[in-house]
């Protein structure tokens, strides 16, 4: 059974993301990183709160060594947010994109959560990834515009009107400070135990099918049934790569009985425990 | 040519009004005086430390307007956490030997034997008001800025003391005082400590037409001001009429700021006292200059971005419909196996 189940896994998998969006989260992710730690850096908290003395951490202190760094970090952050904005807009990919609902039905998935209520079937993402999505597009947004009017100002117009570097900075500040809550929260996120199945898409791209069918219902069902129409999630990247899907937890009756009563948590495929 | 000392100070007025464009503008967003950058040129020729006083006249009128401007910190001043560090220079206002936040000009007298003769010169240090000042550019909330005039000022009301300025000031030239400022409403243990100050070229006089008090006040015309090029020029006159040396016309990239001296400023800057509030005379290459190519990268990104992405999309595009092709002809022959998907 072992054997059975071990290989039954390794073929219980959809594609959710392409090589392309995984570079774009994870260039995005840690040039994110980078430029909170060394935003953070250009306050003067390097030599204060003893950092310059945690070892290899001398440079914190220096803040052209700080400054480089932003910089180096910012090129990588704004370069993939424009691919991902050109890329995706020009493709039409708008599963991330919020729509009519999405907040009543966050707080409703919210509330399953927490055991109230039962999660209504998801197409590719959650209602509250969607708004997220939203939320940090337009931090994201802000950041980079913001960035790019304070690196005009060092490198070619350091007597720039008063009032837009305040603008400038301001925004980039408040922003910043958003930012390392939206990160956070986007971490979080991962806490909740139903949403960790969907980890493993952001590092190898597939998710199990088996969660999928439970969870992403509508998603699966435009997969499965080629639906060409990206606005319920299917970017065309998706691929079932399980060899025989009929296996998994009767396919055809799984997205109907979603609808129907809002949930598939009765299915008796071993998945993670909804709390 | 417009540049204007005290002899001239009835001109004055005038004369910054058309160095300055101001005439008959409206005021303008940033509140500056106008476009041009004002410079000014201190003449160690000329400078006699105003011996027959106690206290230089230029240091005189500057200190009388900090001591105006700057109020009493409060008591007890808040302990920075962890370090504890207060600057307090309320208690020691009449110290005139360095920087402090009450002496933002200070004269220095140094004895120099050049040639086995010996000389003595003065020298009126201040903030040199560079071209592209770091201080100003990277301060964190924009409290520090420089203005189309080319006064780098700092706003007290904005600042946080967090004396990142006077780190990354060649000179160290900002100088704090803890105990007031905005941190105070914020968290004043935790973050900020206190407000910096430095000159600001009389930025408030300026902005009336009138010249800083320290040139207003000079009896000898060793400091004049005008504009840049006007200024640069007589410089380069005045150093060729005496054969003599110029220093801050490149210092950090370049400072709206230009000393002129008989004898090379590497001597003066041997004898010359060095420390906290006593800045040296060293030639300064502008160390932001090293991430230009990284500043130009930053602002091309959204363009490398744009080009990647339009490029990758149409490829992306065209690959999907060679795919869905060959999917239908797969489909055709065989119900399982892999499902591609089109969007």
């Amino acid at each position: 059974m072992m054997a059975d189940g071990i290989m039954e896994e390794d073929r219980n998998l959809i594609r959710r993301h392409g090589l392309t969006e995984l570079i774009e989260h994870w260039a995005i992710a840690i040039s994110g990183i980078a430029l909170i730690i060394t935003g953070l850096l250009e306050l003067p908290i390097g030599r204060r709160y003893y950092i310059t003395e945690i070892p290899g951490f001398s440079w914190a202190g220096d803040y052209f060594i700080t400054l480089s760094l932003h910089y180096a970090a910012a090129i990588v952050f704004a370069a993939a947010a424009f691919f991902h904005l050109f890329y995706h807009g020009l493709r039409g990919d708008n599963a991330l994109l919020p729509r009519r609902g999405d907040i009543k039905a966050s707080i409703a998935v919210m509330k399953s959560f927490f055991g109230k209520g039962e999660e209504p079937p998801f197409h590719k993402y959650l209602p509250e990834q969607r708004l997220a999505y939203a939320g940090m597009a337009l931090l994201i947004g802000l950041l980079i515009l913001s960035g790019l009017i304070k690196t005009y100002m060092n490198l070619l117009n350091p007597q720039l009107s008063r009032v837009i570097a305040l603008m400038a900075t301001w925004t980039h500040n408040i922003a910043f400070v958003l930012f390392v809550f939206a990160f956070i929260a986007h971490l979080a996120a991962l806490v909740i135990k139903p949403n960790r199945p969907l980890l493993r898409g952001m590092f190898t791209g597939s998710v199990r099918l088996d969660y999928a069918r439970r969870r992403h219902p509508l998603w699966v069902e435009a997969v499965e049934g080629s639906v060409t129409n990206s606005s319920i999630g299917v970017t065309g990247d998706e691929e079932v790569l399980a060899g025989d899907i009929e296996k998994h937890a009767g396919a055809d009756s799984v997205p109907s009985e979603h609808r129907e009563r809002g949930t598939g948590f009765e299915t008796s495929e071993p998945m993670e425990k909804e709390s | 040519m417009t540049i204007i000392s005290r002899r001239n100070f009835l001109q004055a007025a005038a004369g910054l009004v058309a160095a300055t464009g101001v005439a008959g503008r409206p005021s303008v967003a940033s509140g500056s005086p106008g476009p041009g950058d004002l410079a000014t040129l201190i003449d160690c020729t000329l400078c006699d430390g105003c011996v027959e006083h106690d206290v230089p006249l230029c240091v005189s009128a500057c200190r009388e307007r900090a001591l105006e401007k700057i109020p009493d910190p409060v008591r007890p001043i808040p302990e920075p956490f962890p370090r504890g560090q207060i600057e307090d220079w309320s208690e020691r206002k009449e110290v005139l030997d360095r920087l402090t936040p009450y002496t933002q000009l200070y004269v220095e007298k140094v004895d120099l034997v050049i040639d086995e003769e010996r000389q003595t010169i003065y020298i009126p240090r201040r903030c040199m008001h560079c071209d592209n000042p770091a201080c100003a550019t990277i301060c964190p909330f924009t409290a520090n800025h420089k203005y189309p005039n080319g006064a780098v000022v700092i706003d007290k009301n904005l600042c946080f003391g967090g004396a990142k300025c006077r780190d990354v000031c060649p000179w160290a030239i900002p100088q704090r005082q803890s105990g007031l400022g905005i941190y105070l409403h914020i968290l004043p243990t935790l973050a900020g400590n206190g407000v910096m100050f430095k000159c600001d070229l009389c930025y408030d006089h300026l902005l009336e037409f009138q010249v800083p008090l320290c040139v207003a006040a000079c009896p000898r015309d060793a400091m004049i001001i005008g504009l840049r090029r006007d200024i640069f020029n007589e410089a380069a006159r005045r150093q060729d009429r005496i054969n003599g040396y110029l220093y801050g016309k490149t210092e950090n990239g370049g400072t709206g700021t230009v000393y002129l001296s008989p004898v090379p400023f590497s001597e003066i800057n041997k004898v010359i006292a060095k420390g906290p509030g006593q800045p040296h005379l060293d030639p300064v290459t502008r160390r932001l200059a090293r991430a230009v190519f990284l500043e130009a990268s930053v602002l091309m990104s959204p363009v490398i971005g744009t080009g990647a992405g339009i490029a990758a999309a149409l490829i992306a595009m065209k690959t999907r419909g060679t795919d869905r092709g060959k999917t239908r002809e797969k489909s055709t022959g065989k119900k399982d196996g892999n499902l591609n998907n089109d969007g």
